[in-house]
């Protein structure tokens, strides 16, 4: 289990810092051109966890090998690298693309929008590698998409494992608080200043 | 309750002049759109329904995904018949304006009516229905109208090529006395994979075929609740009545053999009427009961007098069968047939001393509103002489009438 950091991994435990995985809403989690509906909710688990391919992972349907993830967070997250382990034989993804904030793109968005930062992914099924991103620009991330256009030549794509390294800020992006619909105004439920009693001067 | 965003793409080709969906098959496929618009707006209030043509000038979408329902079913008013129905083209336009959907939560699914021939090839329409598969868009075939050869083949293939976990559907209507909704009310585009719309279904369904409902007795309890009530009962009594009828006619035959068993079959009778009586738990049976109570009586100790061994194995035969659905019942009988043992016993020392006139008079004294100077009780003590077999009737009957 070798890590890319310049110490051993003896001293300390790798698994806190490829966290970011508790705070992914996972319910909302979406994936574009997976041949299993729902399959793509087994990629997000612990750092010790990743190696571990004896449960579901994230396949794409026969003869096309491009994916779509899109990754919800339950709060404002920054995001400082990417880990993908892809799967053996020319399935792992070699190019992967970011899309930050961006709700419902689907493959004709992802191909024609400008995306935030782009990696030539290596075939990773050790979970060593991970692809640093431009942190400044994944400060306050309340949603990733993940697209992987291509993969080593075969006829299908997997994906193992997804892991995002980063700290949690505990803010939420855009909180709707509770509104109450008026369907007929009531005035008892908006009271001015001069009916509660405060003093105010016209001049 | 699934929250979805439908397109749907009407054919109004000039193959939808044809009558041979009444009234027209451009009439019939809109009275099928607007019965899909109701029910998908039915099952979710978020639901939204868009339209479009595919034939005429070209493809052109008459209404954007929205949730009005007046919108929609105005804009199917006026609609013109004519030019060639352009199935790709209608499609991919559909996908479009899903795509710009304003609530991005919603499924995407597309309704397609196809009703003249597809001249587009196999491949064309299956690298569509892979498109549609990848970005996760369901896809719902109806298959009416022109009987083409390699239409059905290419639609199966299109179908085949979107389907992703039996979420696409295709509905093959042929030419028929049913209309075209009716037929449609019952597949899988209505129902919606097993939930949401067979609420509505059923309702459509109800309305729609007129006669032929799937409510007991024919009639809606909804509408008519006194009415479904009044024909349940009668058709229990009904039922009841001929049970009865039915056991009594195999107890009769059945103890043909034993001779002189009549007293057995009609006490047995009486017995599944009191059962049956008291399962049905009609008011105006009760009255009937103590009737047959008194009846019963009579015969339990007519039968106790007469033979008490044969009798006593009938009695235990016929309880056993009629109390096989009264626990309450069965105790009851258990405990007369106890008593009858008990009587038949002793029943020489009992007749014994019912003989004994001095002893039965005492008795009579004895006895609140009996006065023994009563002619009718003179008599009485009179016939008790000469019958002594039935003595215990007349007494325990009209001392149970004076007591009363």
């Amino acid at each position: 289990m070798a890590c890319l950091h310049d110490h051993s991994c003896e001293d300390h435990d790798c698994s806190t810092d490829w966290s970011l995985y508790k705070h992914i809403d996972l319910s909302k989690v979406s994936a574009l051109n997976e041949a299993r509906p729902g399959s793509v909710k087994s990629v997000f688990k612990a750092w010790e966890e990743r190696l571990n391919s004896s449960g579901e992972h994230l396949e794409s349907n026969e003869g096309d090998p491009e994916l779509l993830v899109f990754i919800p967070f339950t709060s404002d997250v920054k995001i400082k690298s990417i880990s993908i382990i892809g799967g053996a034989d020319g399935t792992s993804p070699s190019k992967m693309r970011a899309f930050i904030n961006r709700d419902g793109i689907d493959f004709s968005d992802a191909q024609s929008m400008q995306a935030i930062q782009e990696w030539e992914l290596a075939e990773n099924t050790q979970g060593v590698l991970e692809y640093q991103t431009r942190y400044s620009k994944f400060q306050s991330v309340g949603n990733i998409t993940l697209h992987f256009p291509d993969n080593f030549g075969a006829d299908t794509s997997k994906i193992h494992y997804i892991g995002l390294k980063g700290e949690a800020t505990q803010l939420k992006r855009d909180v709707v608080a509770t509104i109450v619909y008026e369907v007929m105004p009531n005035p008892s439920d908006h009271k001015t200043r001069a009916e509660s009693g405060g003093v105010s001067h016209v001049e | 309750m699934v929250l979805e965003a439908t397109m749907i793409c009407i054919d109004n080709s000039e193959w939808m002049r044809n009558g041979d969906y009444s009234p027209s098959r451009f009439q019939a496929q809109a009275d099928a759109v607007n019965l899909i618009c109701g029910a998908k707006t039915q099952s979710n209030p978020e639901n939204t329904v868009g339209v479009l043509t595919m034939a005429g000038k070209g493809v052109r979408v008459l209404v954007t995904p929205t949730s009005d329902l007046g919108k929609i079913l105005a804009c199917m008013h006026g609609l013109e018949i004519g030019g060639d129905m352009n199935l790709a083209a209608g499609i991919q336009v559909a996908q479009l304006a899903l795509k710009h959907r304003q609530n991005k939560k919603q499924q995407q699914r597309i309704i397609v009516f196809a009703g003249s021939p597809v001249k587009h090839e196999k491949k064309v329409l299956e690298m569509i229905g892979r498109k549609l598969k990848k970005n996760s868009v369901a896809l719902d075939i109806v298959n009416f109208g022109e009987e083409d050869e390699g239409k059905t083949e290419k639609l199966e293939a299109l179908l085949a090529a979107v389907n992703n976990n039996d979420t696409s559907h295709i509905v093959h209507v042929p030419a028929g006395p049913n209309a075209l909704s009716d037929v449609l009310i019952s597949t899988p585009i209505f129902t919606g994979d097993g939930e949401g719309g067979s609420g509505f279904a059923a309702a459509a369904a109800a309305a729609a075929a007129g006669g032929v409902s799937g409510f007991e007795f024919g009639v809606d309890p909804n509408l008519d609740p006194e009415l479904a009530l009044a024909l349940r009962v009668s058709m229990e009594e009904e039922r009841a009545r001929q049970e009865a009828a039915a056991k009594k006619a195999a107890e009769e035959a059945s103890k043909q053999e034993k001779g002189g068993e009549q007293q057995a079959s009609s006490q047995d009778a009486t017995m599944t009427e009191r059962a049956s009586a008291s399962a049905s738990e009609a008011e105006t049976k009760t009255s009937d009961m103590m009737d047959d109570e008194n009846a019963l009586l009579q015969q339990a100790l007519a039968m106790s007098m007469d033979d008490p061994a044969i009798n006593q194995e009938a009695k235990d035969t016929d309880m056993s069968e009629a109390a096989s659905d009264d626990p309450e019942l069965a105790l009851a009988l258990q405990m007369s047939v106890s008593d009858s043992s008990k009587d038949s016993s002793s029943q020489s020392d009992m007749s014994k001393l019912l003989a004994d006139q001095s002893f039965v008079s005492s008795i009579l004294a004895s006895l609140p509103g009996v006065d023994t100077n009563d002619p009718s009780v003179k008599d009485l003590m009179a016939s008790m002489q000469n019958q002594s077999e039935q003595k215990d009737d007349d007494k325990k009957p009209p001392s149970e009438e004076e007591k009363k």
